[in-house]
């Protein structure tokens, strides 16, 4: 029973806590990811809306397993939610990982290497 | 989309001369193409933007480790149960360990790859915004912008 939508809004909550208790990246005061994921989002309603399209669909759902709302187009709500939490999970790494070269390019010994 | 008005035309084409339908071979190809289609339509955040993602081979490997592993986990499980399923016409039909379509692990490349290029290339625009209000020059925004922000 809505093994989709239930996983799909618990995988955002995690990110949100791996964010807030784990990463602290601070991403989420910024303008930028805010404005990053607007655009995100603008892409995904073309490329989800042709994957899952119910005319000829790429990728088939089980109805059982989620609302079965399905908006804009034929997309499922739950996408939004995944793809909210997969592309928010990425960036979080990405940037942690960026903080940690920035403290190595700031580190005298490793800099001064021609 | 392009690919469909091909997928037809060739279609019909292929009924007129009594051959094969040469649309099935390509739609096969379908997901990947998509997936190409997104590759390509970010590349200028990366050319153009300054966002230094494909540049950052390393930094990029680590971040999508984590991401393709639990991501692959979820669409595994949810295979397994029945839960989504892929369209056989639409994909290769190649198969991953797990009996996870090749499409898939594409996938979670290529779109946390769009979202980082994004994100890159959104905090650089509004580097060279920021630059304009103090008085730069648009010459000079632009090139803050294309270098990668303020680095």
């Amino acid at each position: 029973m809505l093994l989709y939508t239930v996983p799909a809004v618990l995988s955002v909550l995690v990110v949100v806590l791996v964010e807030l208790l784990w990463l602290r990246t601070g991403v989420f005061r910024t303008a930028r990811y805010w404005l990053a994921m607007l655009i995100v989002l603008g892409f995904q309603v073309p490329v989800d809306g042709w994957l899952t399209k119910l005319s000829d669909p790429i990728v088939l759902y089980e109805e059982a397993e989620m609302t079965g709302v399905r908006f804009p187009w034929d997309i499922p709500v739950e996408d939004f939610a995944f793809g909210f939490g997969m592309v928010t999970l990425t960036m979080l790494v990405w940037l942690r990982l960026g903080e940690r070269e920035d403290r190595r390019a700031r580190t005298p010994s490793l800099q001064e290497t021609p | 989309m392009r690919a469909g008005r091909s997928r037809r035309s060739s279609r019909v084409a292929a009924a007129a001369a009594g051959r094969p339908d040469p649309g099935e071979r390509v739609d096969q190809y379908q997901y990947l193409l998509v997936l190409a289609g997104c590759l390509l339509i970010t590349l200028p955040l990366e050319l153009v933007l300054g966002a230094r993602v494909w540049r950052r081979p390393r930094r990029l490997l680590l971040t999508l480790l984590p991401v393709v592993v639990v991501y692959s986990v979820w669409d595994v499980l949810a295979i397994e149960s029945g839960m989504w399923d892929y369209s056989e016409r639409f994909t290769t039909g190649i198969l991953l360990p797990f009996a996870m379509p090749l499409e898939e692990l594409a996938f979670f490349v290529v779109i946390p790859i769009c979202g980082l290029l994004t994100l890159e290339a959104v905090g650089n625009v509004l580097a060279g915004l920021r630059a304009l209000r103090a008085g730069a020059g648009l010459r000079e925004a632009a090139l803050v912008v294309h270098r990668g922000g303020a680095r």
